[in-house]
């Protein structure tokens, strides 16, 4: 068996001559040795560690010194480079600059990205993790099961019973777990109390799905019993201060006890968060029904299948456990979503936790790679403007003997000593940064990644490839000057190569423009989205959220006529949602077209009299609940003019009159509604019925107001309310900045972006800058010539801006495309979308325009009002 | 009596070996005599390092000999004590020897 070769050719590489003959014996007689004991592959793996050993001193044989006389030479390139940056110091700044923003926004942009990618992989299971997401619909079975559904019509948000079944159903399934949809309680310890807006009932089996940090208790008992709740670590802080919460007793709702029975804390990076988890058996003794129902909607579903089970032959058999379970329910389907794509891939409806954006994330890499190019262009246009002022140094070192491969090398070293000193530079402006960019998009981005020993090695290669990239080009065009012709005097550039940095100019202003009217975009979106006609005003609308308090629901007349008598309040209304928040869904029959009872799911609001007059939304058919009408509790209903056409009336107002049947209440259809937005504009009006509200089915009051000092009608309004409810703390928001949050993400996705694109910009116009300086110098004496024969100011700084401005079209006409394609696709985000117009573009190059001529005009009038004597002497 | 130059005990190890395998010493045979006698998983490239150190310290001597064939044909380097060497182990037995005399004798306490 011969030795394997590689270790081998390394060991006769690296040993002494004398001594190789004898270890190499030795090693192969062991090599031998080992193969009849353990076999080839431990053998060679021995082989191979031997060899490493013997990698050390006393064995390898002394370096030749003939062969690296090199080494001087290298230290002359780098002496001569150093001087050669610090003698033009304002140049190699610039270039230093634009070259360190340029890697610091890219490595910004990336730490963004990855932890947009990171989200959910906390979890040790993560490949091995998956959900249920949900579909309620005509022919849900069937259509499901020949996957005519889209995923955008399934819901995270499902039923209870499906947990069991399916543990029960998939012996690959380890384990599974449920939570709620959040709900709001009133938590009260040590007569301090708190209004908690998102917590959730939790299986006590979460633990073994989701990998959170437990900080005290144990997991696994911890939503085992009734009536035990686990708090995050930061409202447990808040209930508890510095005490100890475990075993400590809460007040929930002002009647029931809870026990405090674990802490936690949800990483940042997790795809739902909430800040405490009721057990489930609580949920399960108050209403043990739900559980048995299929077509109750409530419930979140997670389960890990083990490691050799494969997700497809699960799904295979959903439609078999359909049948099994689920016979008489045509209208119900499901299926699995990996965890892996929960965040970023998911578009079912009704997700647990806000969502991250694809379209985005592929907006930022472009950026990044944007950014990055139009660095390193202006690098390369920087260092290829210098070079006319080193021609002379080229020429010298030509004539003594200098080759043309040492020259390239020379320029190289520079160049990755400049890139390295940017890097330097952008390394210290990324950890001043971060903290910024973290405000900005209001999240916490882990950065430790970044110094793992493969990224840091990964770094330091791309410095080098870098410097190597955009000193290639410099390199092999100075290197090429014929010495002859410098030291002569009649030294000009060459015309090659012109078009290859005038294609590098089109290309990083492409950039530029697609980048400012990509930001333009983004603004022009929001500004659509918030000024956008939503079908009804939330202006001014005061919510007071009380939790379901059954105080509030027994007195709610009487409540509401006291608020009202208050100047300020112009109409008040109860219901269990308003505008922009939670709403659930509700089996709805309405009598179609043809006289048969259609059923579908649509979305619920319960309302009073009041509430389409204090959110001036319009009845285009039939009429408002009324008082005059004692019976609408019972009989009647409105819907959106969206659910009137899920029902199969093309136009809406046909609707009215026709029978209802929905959650035991039985009646006539008595108005349509204009379609509103009561959800964000990324999506579109969904079908909604709009319930009439018995007191035990409200949370919350809306209260018009019209006042000259709000702060003074709120203080006011609290004193009242703490007179009227004593027993509940008045909690209230605007109901218009509370629906503005929705487009929270989109607006700090439209100041990262901004940013962003602003320094791209300011990159790119060092780059100009930089290029200004070559064709000036280049045109001295040109512009020399015309001064002494009368040339103006102005028609100098004009022709020297001409050039420029012909690339700038062209540059203009290029972006175009480019920045509708990108923009498209990221409007695709929205159901309600601004339009494209040409002024956007117009705009984006004045601004380009402005911005770069400034620039230019640095330059360029000090070139033009240079003395033509101290130009025109040098011949 | 004082020595000018002393061992580790890596090295005496090493140096014991060689005398102990008389005319057959080499790296393997080293290694391989130390995990029979001594119960100890050394490293080749140790025991070479070792060899070569002693050699340069002039307490033995190599010749090259003794290619097979599943050496692949290469030859060994062999390794011989010279007198010095055997003067030095000599030395730092007796010295050893001479310690333990002054020792009281050993006894493993009782541990109740």
């Amino acid at each position: 068996m011969a030795l394997p070769s590689i270790p081998k050719r390394f060991f006769q590489w690296y040993c002494h001559p004398s001594l190789q003959e004898s270890i190499l014996g030795d090693l192969e007689e062991q090599f031998e040795a080992d193969l009849s004991q353990f076999g080839l592959q431990k053998a060679r793996q021995r082989f191979l560690w031997n060899v490493l050993r013997f990698f050390r001193k006393g064995i390898i044989k002394p370096a030749d010194s003939r062969k690296y006389n090199n080494f001087s030479m290298i230290k002359n390139y780098y002496k001569v480079s150093m001087r050669n940056i610090l003698r033009n110091k304002t140049f190699s700044l610039l270039n230093v600059l634009g070259l360190s923003v340029g890697i610091a926004s890219c490595i910004l942009i990336l730490i963004y990205v990855h932890n947009e990618l990171s989200y959910d992989k906390y979890n040790t299971q993560y490949n091995r993790t998956f959900r249920v997401l949900h579909y309620f619909g005509k022919n849900a079975a069937a259509l499901a099961q020949e996957d005519k559904v889209p995923v955008s019509e399934f819901q995270v948000w499902g039923n209870a019973p499906v947990a069991d079944a399916l543990l029960d159903y998939f012996p690959q399934i380890e384990h599974i777990t449920r939570f709620t949809s959040e709900s709001s309680w009133l938590v009260e310890y040590k007569g301090q109390r708190f209004q908690e807006n998102n917590i959730p009932f939790a299986d006590s089996s979460i633990y073994q799905v989701f990998d959170w940090d437990w900080i005290a208790g144990n997991p696994q008992t911890a939503l085992s019993r009734p009536n035990t709740i686990i708090l995050s670590k930061s409202l447990a802080y808040k209930l508890f201060g510095s005490e100890d919460p475990i075993g400590k007793t809460i007040i929930l709702d002002g009647e029931d006890p809870f026990e405090v029975t674990a802490i936690y804390e949800i990483p940042a990076n997790s795809h739902f968060s909430f800040p405490g988890f009721i057990s489930m058996s609580t949920f399960i003794n108050r209403r043990p029904q739900i559980f048995e129902s299929w077509g109750y909607v409530d419930f979140y579903t997670y389960f890990t299948i083990n490691e050799n089970a494969d997700i497809s032959q699960l799904s295979a058999e959903i439609s078999k456990f359909c049948e099994k379970y689920t016979p008489e329910m045509p209208w119900y389907a499901f299926r699995f979503e990996p965890l892996a794509g929960a965040y970023l891939n998911s578009e079912a409806e009704r997700q647990p936790g806000p969502t991250g954006n694809k379209n985005n994330i592929l907006l930022f890499i472009s950026v990044a790679i944007f950014i990055l190019v139009i660095a390193g262009i202006n690098f390369m246009n920087l260092s290829t403007a210098r070079s006319v002022e080193r021609a002379k140094e080229v020429a010298i070192r030509k004539t003594i003997g200098s080759r043309r491969k040492a020259l390239i090398f020379q320029f190289l070293i520079e160049a990755i000593l400049l890139t390295s000193i940017a890097a330097a530079l952008a390394g210290l402006m990324i950890g001043i940064g971060h903290g910024y960019l973290e405000v900005l998009v209001g999240k916490t981005l882990p950065m430790q990644w970044l110094t793992s020993p493969s990224n840091i090695l990964i770094g330091f290669l791309s410095v080098v490839a870098l410097g190597l990239i955009t000193g290639s080009y410099p390199a092999f065009v100075i290197s090429r000057f014929k010495p002859i012709k410098v030291l002569k005097g009649s030294f000009k550039n060459s015309s090659e190569g012109v078009w290859l940095r005038k294609s590098l100019v089109i290309l990083q202003f492409t950039l530029s423009v697609v980048l400012l009217v990509g930001t333009t975009i983004v603004y022009k979106q929001l500004s659509y989205l918030k000024s956008y006609d939503k079908g009804f005003d939330a202006n001014q609308v005061l919510v007071v959220d009380y939790g379901w308090d059954p105080y509030v629901q027994r007195s709610l007349g009487y409540i509401k006529s006291e608020l009202l008598k208050h100047h300020a309040v112009e109409g008040i209304s109860a219901s269990r949602a308003t505008p922009g928040e939670f709403f659930p869904n509700a089996g709805t029959g309405i009598e179609g077209p043809d006289g048969e009872m259609v059923y579908h799911d649509p979305a619920l609001y319960e309302i009073d009299e009041d509430f389409i007059p204090t959110y001036d939304m319009e009845i285009i058919a039939g009429r408002n609940y009324s008082r005059e009408h004692p019976a609408d509790s019972a009989i009647s209903m409105i819907l959106n003019e969206a659910a009137a056409r899920l029902y199969g009336y093309v136009n809406p107002e046909e609707a009215v009159g026709k029978s209802f049947d929905q959650w035991g209440r039985e009646g006539k259809v008595i108005g349509i509604v204009k379609d509103f937005n009561y959800l964000s504009l990324h999506q579109r009006v969904e079908p909604m019925a709009l319930r009439y509200s018995t007191s035990t089915t409200t949370s919350r009051l809306s209260l018009k107001l019209n006042s000259d000092n709000y702060s003074q009608t709120l203080g006011e309004l609290e004193a009242l309310w703490n007179k009227l409810v004593p027993n509940y703390p008045f909690v209230a928001y605007f109901n218009d900045s509370n629906f503005n949050k929705q487009y929270e993400s989109d607006e700090r996705f439209g100041n990262v972006f901004t940013i962003f694109s602003s320094l791209a910009m300011f990159v790119a116009c060092l780059g100009l800058f930089g290029l200004t300086i070559y064709s000036t110098n280049q045109r001295a004496k040109e512009i020399g010539v015309r001064k002494v024969l009368g040339a103006s100011i102005s028609s100098i700084v004009k022709l020297l801006s001409y050039d420029f401005i012909k690339l700038f079209v062209l540059s203009l006409l290029a972006s175009i495309p480019i920045s509708t394609f990108i923009m498209d696709k990221w409007l695709e985000n929205f159901a309600f979308r601004t339009s494209f117009d040409w002024w956007v573009f117009l705009l984006a190059a004045t601004i380009t325009l402005i911005v770069s001529l400034i620039t230019m005009s640095f330059r360029t009038v000090r070139a033009a009002l240079s003395n033509p004597a101290h130009i025109l002497k040098d011949e | 009596m004082g020595r000018t130059s002393y061992l580790g005990e890596f090295e005496e190890l090493i140096l014991t070996m060689v005398l102990y395998l008389d005319n057959e010493a080499y790296g393997n045979t080293v290694v391989n005599a130390i995990k029979e006698h001594q119960k100890r998983e050394v490293n080749l490239s140790s025991v070479h390092i070792t060899l070569y150190r002693l050699e340069e310290k002039g307490y033995l001597e190599s010749y090259m000999g003794g290619a097979t064939k599943e050496r692949g044909g290469r030859k060994k380097r062999y390794f011989k004590i010279t007198n010095a060497g055997k003067v030095l182990l000599q030395e730092m037995k007796d010295a050893r020897t001479n310690l333990w005399k002054l020792t009281p004798q050993l006894q493993f306490q009782h541990v109740s």
